[in-house]
């Protein structure tokens, strides 16, 4: 059957769910905005869990870092599924060509032999650490309070499997072909002494109780650890013949620029909640204080690996600089409450 | 410090087999960990007695890559969204069998939305608390599905709501309304247990055991009855869900064969399963039968295909290799399979002035269809209940229950279901628990009850709540307008601000084409 009023405008009776309509007024919103807001449930739960008896199935008080309303913080990305497959699906593509340019030509396994050793034995390796980086934020896609927050941990931990298996494809291509860089890398994260320190930290960030804390941990290696491998020794890379690494890195560095974009807005709007701002600047300096200065003595270690390979890049020179601006841009943060 | 400076000769380039690169790139990503104890790493798997002895028995069900997941799952959204944004441009709505289809929908987004989204956070869980790197990788894509599968409905639905009621608060809804704690509490139920009952219980018992009991029908009322965007969504769920069935089976299968201690401590898992997950599907079974005005298969048909034939017939022959019997108080269900959807629909009949979607009685043509399903049951029993109502409309009037219902403390279905093989006796346990009394629907309820005492009597039920003054005050307008229920959500449909609207958008059209 057909009916002749389709031409028609019907008066809608509401642009939007209640909920969204209560918090922004009787208008149209996004979908981001419908498949986010008030969607945790919040109240009349049934039982307490039996793995945490003192805490509700969703509770705010799985972390120190909180906020009045959950709902002040939204991803600046509007991500919901579909724009967060869309948009990874296309960075993988972008890797995939890339590897596949690099594998016809078999140029990682080619690179210049200091290239090589940096790209197996400490690249490589940190395959496990994203994997690590991963558990820890699927604690918080579990924990976080509100699903604004929750659904960007669960982002960044698929990503965080994502990282690896790029990480793991370029292992893979570096072996031409085979496994043997990747039980190579395996056999250095855990036996390489220059891998040990990181691996410690990553395993004692693993079993930190507060999900918020070991996000930030993490996120404290990864503001080392991205920058110097994945920017400043891709620009060394480029000078110094190994174009295919710095093809490679260019969608780390990708990845990690679109990370910051959600964790930054996360910290300031922790650190400036109108009600728990000074409690989360509170827990944020002693969080920095914990975990700052292991995370950069962690990835010393990898680069006196690195500049025993590639003097060139003087990675332990840039990773001061770099340890020196975050805690810079971290203590601005928390209002210098250290 | 020494990094080792040999390089891989270069030589061709060698495929990896398929299985052993999926293996690189998912579970051998995971390492035993040198600096912390395991135990305190994964705090949460000793508690429930099961004993897994080697983690790398786990079979991946299934082979994604994240990059094909990407690829996949994005092409399956451009394809849905355009089928939504094109149902919305073009009015769709109107081309409905009729308005008051869309109280199966309402019940979906109340009721079924929340699950997906529990199901999204506590897949979470397991992505962070099982010891085996391969299941935690196979939850963490399933956490992921089921945010999409929670997102995607509400955006399929979004455009209902703007021309109808009952969708506007689903979220709160869900956390209030007396009917709707029957699915919340289920979910509860299996995220407050430990991590390998949540896997028996919702990747096995609800993904694989009953998932055509509890969300096929909703899809496949979608399709009859012109409900172009659900059809679609549930197509597109369709392949996220056949890796949750595969999920499901691969994790009852792991758990039996890792230890012959594993067997009971499961086959208690799958008794109290069966009928938490079954009691819920008579909220199914009451939409199938009577919500959908063009009904697409009887629950009582539904019933004997997809669980007496395919569970009782298929599977579980094969699990009793491993010792595992069909569920206990399966013949409870199988004895009321020709009552269950006519009585949980009289109650939500009857007290639908509290809920947020409308009901009617059946008319001629319905109760037609429903004798020929129920030849045992229809006309013997409850075409004299719905003769009854129609009369009483006729004259004018609408009876709806006065007073609140009594619930099971398990299911929380109100107390309405009938003794096994006597529908004239309505059935009703009593437990006592640390000298006070609780009342149960079945026995499969009060066995689920007195199994774990302690648990269930922390139950928000929701009529104990109203009298304890917990839902926004004494009277029927204090809870509704708690509930966020809004004028003409609830109630008869007859009359109903739907309808109402259904009736002009159409009748103009008459006119124009006349
Ligand atoms: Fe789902
Ligand atoms: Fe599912
Ligand atoms: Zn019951």
């Amino acid at each position: 059957m057909q009916y002749e009023l389709r031409y028609r405008v019907l008066e809608p009776r509401r642009q939007t769910y209640q909920n969204v309509i209560d918090r922004l007024g009787d208008q149209p919103a996004s979908r981001y905005l419908e498949a986010t807001l008030d969607v945790e449930p919040t109240e009349n739960f049934h039982y307490r869990p039996t793995w945490a008896q003192d805490r509700e199935l969703y509770d705010e008080r799985f972390s120190a870092l909180r906020l009045t309303d959950p709902y002040s913080y939204t991803d600046p990305r509007q991500y919901y599924y579909t724009p967060y497959v869309t948009q990874r699906a296309a960075l993988h593509d972008e890797f995939g060509k890339t590897l596949g340019y690099l594998e016809a030509r078999d140029l990682l396994a080619k690179l210049p032999e200091a290239w090589h050793t940096v790209l197996t034995s400490v690249v490589v390796p940190l395959r496990h650490y994203e994997s690590g980086a991963q558990l820890v934020s699927v604690s918080g896609a579990r924990f976080a309070y509100g699903t604004s927050l929750e659904q960007c941990c669960t982002f960044a931990a698929f990503d965080r499997i994502g990282n690896a298996q790029m990480l793991s494809r370029a292992g893979i291509a570096a072996g031409g072909g085979t496994a043997e860089a990747l039980k190579e890398a395996k056999r250095q994260w855990l036996d390489g002494e220059h891998l040990q320190p990181l691996r410690r930290l990553t395993e004692e960030i693993m079993v930190v109780e507060d999900w918020a804390e070991g996000l930030l941990a993490v996120d404290l290696v990864d503001s080392l650890v991205y920058p110097l491998l994945y920017q400043h020794l891709d620009e060394t890379a480029l000078l110094g013949g190994a174009g295919a690494y710095s093809l490679v890195a260019q969608h780390l560095a990708t990845w990690y620029a679109d990370q910051r974009k959600w964790l930054d807005a996360l910290l300031t709007c922790w650190a400036s909640d109108p009600e728990r701002g000074e409690d989360n600047r509170t827990a944020l300096t002693r969080i920095a204080a914990t975990w700052a200065d292991r995370a950069r003595d962690a990835v010393a270690s990898l680069t006196e690996a690195i500049d025993q390979a590639l003097p060139q890049a003087a990675s332990t020179t840039v990773l001061g600089d770099l340890a020196d601006a975050h805690a810079t841009a971290w203590t601005k943060i928390t209002g210098g409450a250290a | 410090m020494s990094v080792p400076t040999k390089k891989a000769a270069s030589k061709p380039a060698r495929k990896l087999p398929l299985k052993e690169r999926y293996a690189l790139l998912t579970r051998d990503l995971d390492w035993e960990p040198g600096y912390v104890d395991r135990e305190q790493l994964f705090p949460h798997t000793r508690y429930e007695g099961i004993k897994i002895h080697d983690w790398d028995g786990w079979q991946d069900p299934f082979r994604l890559t994240v990059d094909a997941y990407y690829k996949y799952q994005v092409e399956k959204d451009k394809r849905l969204y355009a089928v939504l944004d094109g149902f919305a441009q073009s009015q769709g709505h109107l081309s409905l069998s009729d308005a008051s289809y869309l109280n199966a929908i309402k019940l979906f987004i109340q009721g079924v939305t929340p699950l997906e989204y529990a199901a999204h956070r506590h897949f979470a869980y397991l992505a962070r608390h099982l010891e085996g790197p391969a299941p935690r990788f196979a939850a963490l894509c399933q956490s992921v599905d089921e945010l999409r599968h929670c997102q995607t409905q509400i955006h399929t639905i979004s455009n209902y709501n703007k021309y109808y009621g009952g969708f506007h608060s689903w979220s709160k809804m869900h956390d209030r309304v007396w009917y709707l704690s029957v699915p919340k509490s289920l979910f509860d139920d299996a995220m407050t247990a430990g991590p390998f009952e949540f896997l028996i219980s919702i990747s096995f018992s609800f993904e694989y055991l009953l998932t055509n009991l509890l969300f096929v029908p909703f899809m496949s009322g979608a399709s009859f009855n012109g409900d172009m965007p659900t059809m679609s969504f549930g197509f597109s769920a369709q392949s996220d869900e056949s890796r949750h069935m595969t999920l499901g089976l691969e994790a009852i299968k792991f758990l039996l064969e890792q230890d012959e201690g594993n067997v009971p401590i499961i086959q208690d898992w799958i008794d109290k399963w069966f009928w938490r997950a079954y009691r819920m599907s008579a909220l199914v079974a009451g939409m199938m039968d009577y919500m959908l005005p063009k009904p697409v298969m009887s629950w009582r048909e539904a019933f004997e295909l997809y669980f007496e034939e395919q569970m009782l017939g298929g599977l579980f022959p094969d699990l009793e290799y491993y010792g595992i019997q069909p569920p206990r108080h399966v013949n409870d269900a199988i004895a009321e399979k020709d009552h269950l959807s006519h009585q949980v629909y009289k109650i939500l009949h009857n007290f639908s002035f509290a809920a947020a979607f409308t009901t009617k009685t059946p008319d001629e043509a319905h109760m037609a269809w429903l004798a020929e399903q129920y030849p045992d049951s229809f006309d013997q029993v409850y075409r004299p209940v719905w003769e009854k109502h129609r009369k009483i409309e006729a004259d004018g009037g609408r009876v709806f229950f006065q007073g609140l219902p009594q619930l099971c403390q398990v299911c929380q279905v109100p107390m309405a279901f009938t003794e096994p093989g006597n529908s004239a006796q309505i059935s009703f346990r009593r437990s006592t628990f640390r000298d006070e009394t609780f009342h149960t629907c079945s026995d499969g309820c009060q066995w689920i009850f007195e199994r774990e005492p302690e648990k269930y009597v922390q139950a928000w039920l929701p009529v104990h709540q109203i009298y304890r003054g917990n839902c926004g005050g004494p009277t029927v307008p204090d809870v509704l307008a708690w509930y966020g229920i809004q004028e003409g959500d609830n109630g008869e449909y007859t009359g109903s601000p739907d309808q109402l609207a259904w009736a002009a958008w159409h009748s103009d059209g008459d006119d124009k084409a006349v």
